[in-house]
């Protein structure tokens, strides 16, 4: 099953996967940084959920990372 | 102010370790130093095998398993120290656990008002759980502390992936010789004893794999050879030379590598008496394995799933789901949720275990690369990751619980 194209794929896969979350996480502080220049007394709950939302989106990085590191050491 | 003796003295210590780690680290490899290089670290996504019975019944004891263990004793001790004699005022670890309780009161009143609570036993059960599997397993030595596994246990191990499962029927010596190659990533030295195949993986901590053919100066075709001359009964002039190769591989130790250079020529160097093979760790952090993640999203998707039915009856609940009689778009919709509901168990098996996982490999890899200094910050980002994920796993838990019970005639009326 070893193929010298394995790296290439985990490389792919990978980096294919960061930038939509790249993407997301700058979305997210974009949102979450110009509510608080409007609102600057809701710093609390908008860390919060700005945490809990990006720790969502870097779950789909996670998943490429997840599929990365199968193709480089499992399959 | 630059000049007090302390200063000096602290910013020389600073220096002087920071020196040290870059030197000693992969990149003083390169200048020909790394005299902290650890061994490359082999990455197992599944858990290791510590300890195997046979008998009265087939059981192999994960190093996951023995942390997740490790864990709950931790999880009781401290539930029993914080309950012991509970004040009106608290104070200690009664504090701890009561702020802990408060905001998760507080979080599901937010979500789903007063009636909400009745899911806190099970996400605070999953929040303490999660938080500690993900912070014990952080700690140092965990991962790093082990034993180096034996070649009848990495046979055992690895034999069954079946590498050149044809060629192995077919002919032995050309299963050992495909064997050889299919390895050769992995630094495999294959060798056959009377009819059991022997996979040996090269010594670990050698910046440079040895190449295959480099085992005891032999290549392949030369093993080959000999080989084939002892099978046809007559014994080559090396033979003495050969078996001792071969027991010496056998009892774990490998003779006469040889590293090949930038240059691509190949130098001898000894490797008599170092211990091959991998590294098994006693402990493993439990939720770095897949099936203690998957173990707890099936725990929880089946609690969540109970408040569903428990609460809308099994027309309601199900009617989510199954639901023919509002036109053909309401009932594909119904089968989309039907999937949505396998799709968040593997969802939040593979977020904890991604997370988890993804931090081991960079704690490992900043071991490898700045020994000493390189993981603290990562050791600090893996405490708020496993705080963090600990925090999901538990409000995502709650939030589709207060899903699962809203009926859709209300959620219309919003």
């Amino acid at each position: 099953m070893a193929s010298e194209w394995q790296p290439i794929g985990a490389a792919l896969s990978m980096g294919l996967g960061a930038v939509g979350s790249g993407l997301g996480i700058g979305m997210l502080a974009n949102g979450a940084l110009q509510s608080l220049g409007r609102n600057p007394e809701a710093r609390g709950p908008i860390q919060q959920s700005m945490i809990l939302a990006i720790a969502f989106t870097e779950a789909i990085a996670i998943y490429a990372l997840v599929v990365a590191i199968l193709i480089l050491f499992v399959l | 102010m630059f000049f007090k003796p302390k200063i000096i003295l602290i910013l020389s210590a600073v220096l002087s370790v920071l020196v040290i780690s870059v030197l000693g680290g992969a990149l003083g490899d390169s200048f020909g130093f790394g005299f902290l290089g650890g061994p490359m670290p082999f990455i197992s996504i599944a858990a290791e095998t510590v300890f195997h019975i046979s008998s009265p019944f087939s059981y192999d004891l994960k190093n996951s398993t023995i942390m997740l263990w490790i864990a709950m004793i931790v999880i009781i001790i401290l539930s029993w120290l914080a309950t012991r004699n509970m004040k009106n005022i608290p104070s200690g670890l009664q504090n701890l656990f009561e702020l802990i309780f408060q905001f998760w009161i507080d979080t599901a009143d937010e979500a789903g008002g007063k009636s909400a609570r009745r899911f806190l036993p099970v996400v605070i059960t999953i929040f303490l759980g999660v938080l500690i599997f993900n912070w014990l397993g952080i700690l140092p030595g965990v991962g790093s502390i082990g034993k180096v596994e034996t070649v009848e246990e990495w046979v055992h191990h690895h034999s069954h992936s079946g590498h050149c499962a044809d060629d192995y029927k077919s002919d032995q010596t050309l299963a050992e010789l495909c064997v050889l190659e299919e390895e050769h990533n992995h630094g495999f030295v294959v060798f056959d004893t009377s009819g059991s195949i022997n996979l040996m993986p090269l010594g670990r901590g050698e910046t440079t794999r040895a190449p295959l053919s480099a085992i005891g100066g032999y290549v392949p075709e030369d093993i080959l050879q000999i080989k084939k001359k002892i099978k046809s009964g007559t014994a080559p002039e090396n033979i003495n030379e050969f078996i001792q190769i071969q027991k010496n591989i056998h009892d774990g130790k490998v003779i006469n590598l040889y590293t090949k250079e930038s240059d691509g020529s190949i130098s001898p160097q000894s490797y008599l008496g170092k211990n091959t093979g991998e590294l098994i760790p006693f402990f493993r952090g439990a939720s770095t394995d897949v099936n203690t993640t998957l173990a707890i999203a099936i725990f929880s998707m089946i609690a969540i799933q109970f408040w569903g039915f428990s609460s809308l009856g099994f027309k309601g609940y199900g009617g989510k789901f199954i639901n023919f009689s509002h036109g053909p778009i309401n009932a594909f919709v119904g089968i989309l949720e039907l999937f949505g509901e396998f799709a968040k168990t593997i969802s939040f098996t593979f977020r904890l275990f991604g997370n988890m996982f993804a931090g081991e490999i960079v704690l490992i890899s900043m071991g490898f690369l700045l020994p000493l200094i390189g993981m603290m910050p990562f050791m600090g980002l893996e405490i708020f990751v496993g705080m963090i994920q600990a925090l999901i796993f538990s409000m995502l838990t709650l939030v589709f619980g207060v899903m699962a019970v809203t009926s859709h005639a209300e959620h219309e009326d919003h």
